[in-house]
């Protein structure tokens, strides 16, 4: 097969051809511009062009927004850009850009669990003179005003809502039928409905958490030691609370469900457990409410009419939820060089009314009173945000939660025992507030 | 060539790689005596990261894991690349470039693609097709191994991902070694009533010598090194004592809350060290050799 | 290789022959056995370089057909075999991206790095094959030390340096750190190759009146033409396969392919599916090099092979 001379450069050539070709099929044409709603961004058109970067994870929760902030504001003399990267992409690249005395993005998607320890250490601006000036172009008092302070620390707003993300239960209502089961309120519940999916054959490890060790377990764990009453430091400030009887509770009843789940749950993240219930590996899983919608899209899986909704369950009867509230929205940099009257226009419009109605059912919107009633899990949105434990808005949260995640992560898989894992933790959480 | 004519020649490249590399270099070794993170100056702490480094059982099994590797892969890949270089001399001129175009895929691919393509075939939740034909074959018998967290099938998949991309190296660099077999030896051994086995051992693989010093040269400072296949196949590293070196570097100098810059970089010194301990054969007979010629 | 001692057919003794029925068979018999072994061992051979080729392509398969089947069965468990292909996920992924922007990207720095690390290269790859002393010896001993260097003990220092110097995130920063990275290999394989070359060519040159700048630029690259191709392809898939340079120093502008890819890992349908069309769309190009090139890269490992 000597290929000669002259065809290899008529390969080279159609090559070429092609990518040239396909460049004019609109490469990059629907960028962000596909399902976007397109409100009035009127900003004053800066004197030169501006690019704008935009850092926000993908899940159709978030992409309406950044959707809608891309191809509203792109025009004149401003391009927003926005590229696709996962949620640990984010992490990553928000500690990148916020480190130096230059970032790459000028705005970033942030969430109440990071916004305090972020606004105190001076990395995102305060909003509240924008919010001020922008409440009536952008209708921005119908945000409401609990999840405005969620994003708020000191007094000062961080970061403008978008959207609120609550862990909700989603399950498989055609096996619960035919197994005769109930959505779960209690973790013994929880456990006996899986036992019951177990022995009827239909499901082998009918449980599905994202317990990724490297990461959402500690949302996890925070999730149960929530519902159990206690938050990761007592209210004084000064004292951790991971060698109390509810920490350890906590953890043993994480490891309660360890036989109901996958032996490799400890490497699934969000997306991985939506993949379980998309293929009918598990029956239940309990995810934020953002990525909930997914499941019911047939363009994603054979099962689409098959889940129903429901509040997740409480670690004991009469506590709250296991359960976190968390809410999401944009803030603006420290560090960017863009006029930051422009980029709140981008903000502001990004949870415009209109943008907002159009994320249903996708998203829950931050906004008070629209319509959720085209949303198949509203009601159990709903649910979950009134029984969910009150967040810990404090700065030393993702400190302690960087610095405990290995740890729990150890327990979980049998590494550690369960003591030894409340010690190291509780050293390492006094660690992180002494350096607070 | 005169001395004027050598260095006016080899200045430009020179300056391109001590001038990008060196002065990098430099601010890497000035780091690891501090404690720093991007975007502030650092304080001075001497020797302590580099203690730290020493004391951590972390590094000393991330160095163990790593060097295992190595050794298994090299191995593996020494043997199994010069069986297949044997079988491919003796295609003929319609099936050898097939063959060779075919081998050549791993190896031009980017690790962390190939690697993440390799890490679907093993999880079951993307269609794990590995999984799928070992139950299909064995009727459930074996279960299902836990590629993701358990430390020994995660080490079978990341030393069968290595593997798979490093065996074409091998096997060409063998393969272009055996066209320079003398064969008038061959034919003698022959004749003397060698066995094919006794051929390769005593007439071919001495003949190759220098050879596979190479590639053991190459794969140990490749393998050694390995990073960008282990973000995909390994998401669990830590956990499994399956970090390898440079992933402990970047998972100690980025990923873990405070960017720890000093001791990443005091971890990449020792490192260094490292490595040149095990190239110290190399560069010897490198050096004899060019004293002779 | 056995030597017939009668033609075939003629059974009759001759003179002088030790042709015995009886040595007669034991020759034929020893003749098929060795033709059977040979059989055998060429379909055994046969059969260990097919499942070696398949095992070698199969993940690249097997990702293939992912990013062509509908999105609801691309990842299902138990996986599917029977479907009807689509080509959605690669016009989502053009389309929806700037996946054109990163493969640009790709393409400029290898194109880049490529073109200069041959100019800066080639004079130093002769210089070093032709002057034997300490000097040389020691540039030799120091590139290859620095190839076998971990790239964070030059990236990560590299990334503020281009931070301070404001070229972050452009290619020309991400190619310049390819040519520094891949000096090493360029200039020892160009090296071996030079080598190969006589030296009395350079004399009998240099005795008619060339300098030797002139005998470089007249008569040794015209001479390693094959040699720089060699070179140029390898230098130019380092830059559609690197990830780690690439990850740290660049960030929106100047993504490349390998980079976009990795950011993907932990997305969900669909977009994890516009992933593995992206990986399709990254290996094609490459892989159709390495099958055109095939032989300037089997001939730039042999160089490396013979010289050692």
């Amino acid at each position: 097969m000597r290929v000669s001379r002259s065809s290899r450069i008529l390969a080279v050539g159609l090559l070429t051809a092609s990518l040239v070709g396909l460049t004019a099929c609109g490469a990059g044409s629907r960028t962000g511009a596909e399902t976007a709603t397109k409100v009035a961004c009127d900003f004053q058109n800066p004197p030169q062009a501006t690019t704008i970067n935009v850092l926000a994870y993908n899940s159709s929760a978030v992409d309406p927004y950044s959707n809608t902030m891309v191809s509203s504001c792109t025009h004149d003399n401003v391009t927003v850009k926005h590229d696709p990267i996962d949620f640990a992409g984010q992490v990553q690249k928000t500690t990148a850009t916020l480190a130096g005395d230059t970032g790459t993005y000028d705005v970033i998607e942030t969430y109440s669990f990071v916004v305090p320890d972020l606004a105190k250490r001076g990395k995102l601006l305060p909003l509240d003179d924008l919010f001020a000036k922008y409440k009536d172009t952008y209708k921005l008092d119908d945000i409401d005003e609990n999840l405005r302070k969620a994003m708020s620390y000191e007094g000062k707003l961080y970061g403008l809502p978008m959207q609120t993300q609550v862990l909700t239960m989603v399950y498989r209502k055609d096996l619960f039928e035919k197994n005769n089961l109930t959505p779960p309120t209690t973790f013994d519940e929880l456990r006996d409905v899986s036992k019951k999916l177990q022995d009827s054959g239909d499901m082998k490890y009918p449980l599905a958490l994202p317990w990724s060790a490297s990461s959402d377990i500690s949302t996890a764990y925070k999730a149960t030691l929530n519902s159990l009453g206690k938050n990761f430091v007592a209210d004084d400030g000064t004292t951790p609370n991971f060698e109390t009887p509810e920490s350890t509770k906590a953890l043993e009843e994480m490891k309660s469900l360890l036989p109901f789940m996958d032996p490799q749950a400890t490497t699934f993240d969000q997306p991985k457990v939506q993949q379980q219930l998309y293929n009918g590996s598990a029956a239940i899983g309990i995810m934020f409410s953002g990525r909930m919608n997914d499941l019911v899209q047939q363009k994603n899986t054979k099962l689409y009419d098959k889940f129903a909704f429901a509040a997740p369950p409480a670690v004991e009867e009469g506590g709250k939820q296991y359960g976190a509230l968390s809410v999401d929205g944009w803030s603006i940099p420290f560090n960017t060089k863009v006029d930051k009257d422009l980029l709140f226009q981008l903000l502001g419009s990004s949870v415009s009314e209109d943008a907002s109605k159009a994320s249903i059912p996708a998203a829950y919107p931050a906004r008070k009173g629209l319509d959720q009633s085209a949303s198949p899990y509203a009601a159990a949105a709903e649910a979950a945000i009134a029984g969910a434990p009150p967040a810990e808005a404090q700065p030393w949260v993702p400190p302690i939660t960087s610095a405990t995640t290995d740890i729990i992560g150890s327990v979980i898989l049998g590494k550690q025992s369960v003591e030894e894992g409340t010690k190291a933790m509780q050293a390492a959480a006094e660690k992180v507030l002494a350096e607070q | 060539m005169r001395r004027r004519e050598f260095w006016l020649l080899v200045t430009p490249s020179v300056i391109v790689m001590f001038g990008f590399m060196l002065v990098p270099l430099y601010r890497t070794v000035r780091w690891s005596f501090q404690q720093v993170e991007y975007g502030a100056p650092g304080t001075e702490v001497g020797l302590a990261n580099f203690a730290a480094a020493m004391s951590d059982l972390r590094l000393g099994r991330a160095v163990l894991f790593t060097l295992g590797l190595t050794v298994v892969v090299t191995a593996f890949c020494l043997v199994f690349g010069y069986i297949l270089a044997t079988l491919i001399n003796v295609l003929g001129r319609r099936w050898r470039p097939v063959v060779l175009g075919i081998m050549l895929i791993p190896y031009v691919l980017p690790h962390v693609v190939g690697a993440v393509a390799f890490s679907w075939l093993f999880d079951t939740n993307f269609g794990g097709i590995v999984n799928f034909l070992v139950n299909f074959v064995s009727g459930d018998a074996l279960g299902e191994p836990l590629w993701f967290i358990e430390p020994w099938p995660n080490r079978l998949i990341v030393a069968a991902n290595a593997i798979w991309f490093m065996l074409p190296f091998a096997m060409l660099m063998i393969l272009a070694g055996l066209q320079g077999v003398s064969t008038e030896t061959l034919e003698a051994a022959e004749i003397d009533g060698a066995s094919p086995l006794q051929r390769h051992l005593h007439v071919i693989i001495p003949s190759i010598r220098g050879v596979l010093g190479f590639v053991l040269l190459i794969f140990t400072m490749d393998v050694l090194r390995i990073f960008d296949s282990l973000i995909a196949l390994s998401p669990q590293a830590v956990a499994l004592g399956n970090e390898s070196i440079m992933l402990y570097i970047y998972n100690v100098a980025f990923r873990e809350g405070a960017v720890n810059l000093g001791l990443g970089s005091a971890i990449s010194v020792l490192t260094i060290l490292l490595i040149l301990v095990l190239l110290y054969p190399s560069i010897r007979a490198l050096v004899k050799e060019a004293q002779a010629a | 290789m056995t030597i017939d001692l009668k033609p075939a057919g003629d059974t009759a003794p001759r003179r002088g022959a030790v042709a015995t029925a009886a040595s007669i068979a034991e020759r034929d018999a020893t003749r098929a056995h060795y033709r059977s072994r040979r059989r055998t061992v060429a379909v055994v051979s046969a059969l260990v370089l097919a499942a070696t080729c398949v095992l070698m392509v199969f993940p690249f398969i097997w990702a293939t057909l992912s990013s062509l089947k509908p999105t609801d069965v691309a990842f299902s468990n138990p996986p599917v075999f029977v479907f009807t292909p689509t080509f959605q996920p690669y016009v989502d992924l053009w389309q929806t991206t700037n996946f054109y922007l990163y493969l640009a990207n790709t393409l400029i720095v290898a194109v880049i790095s490529t073109l200069v690390a041959l100019v800066v290269g080639l004079p130093c790859a002769y210089a070093l094959s032709r002057y034997g002393g300490v000097a040389s010896l020691v540039l030799l001993v120091l590139a290859l030390v620095f190839r076998a260097l971990p790239r964070f003990a030059v990236v990560l220092p590299m990334y503020e340096i281009s931070k301070s110097l404001g070229i972050y995130d452009t290619t020309y920063a991400l190619a310049a750190a390819l040519i520094a990275i891949n000096q090493p290999f360029t200039i020892w394989l160009l090296r071996n190759f030079f080598a190969e070359i006589p030296r009395e060519l350079d004399e009998a040159a240099m005795v008619d009146g060339c300098t030797r700048f002139s005998v470089l630029r007249r008569i040794m690259i015209p001479l390693m033409g094959p040699g720089i191709l060699t070179a140029g392809i390898f230098v130019f898939l380092f830059a559609f396969q690197e990830y780690l340079t690439a990850a740290v120093l660049t960030d929106v502008s100047a993504k490349t392919v390998p980079v976009f890819i990795a950011t993907q890992i932990g997305q969900n349908l669909p977009l994890l599916q516009q992933a593995s069309a992206a990986t399709v769309l990254l290996t094609l190009p490459v892989v159709g090099i390495a099958f055109i090139a095939q032989k300037y890269l089997v001939a730039g490992l042999a160089s490396g092979a013979v010289k050692g």
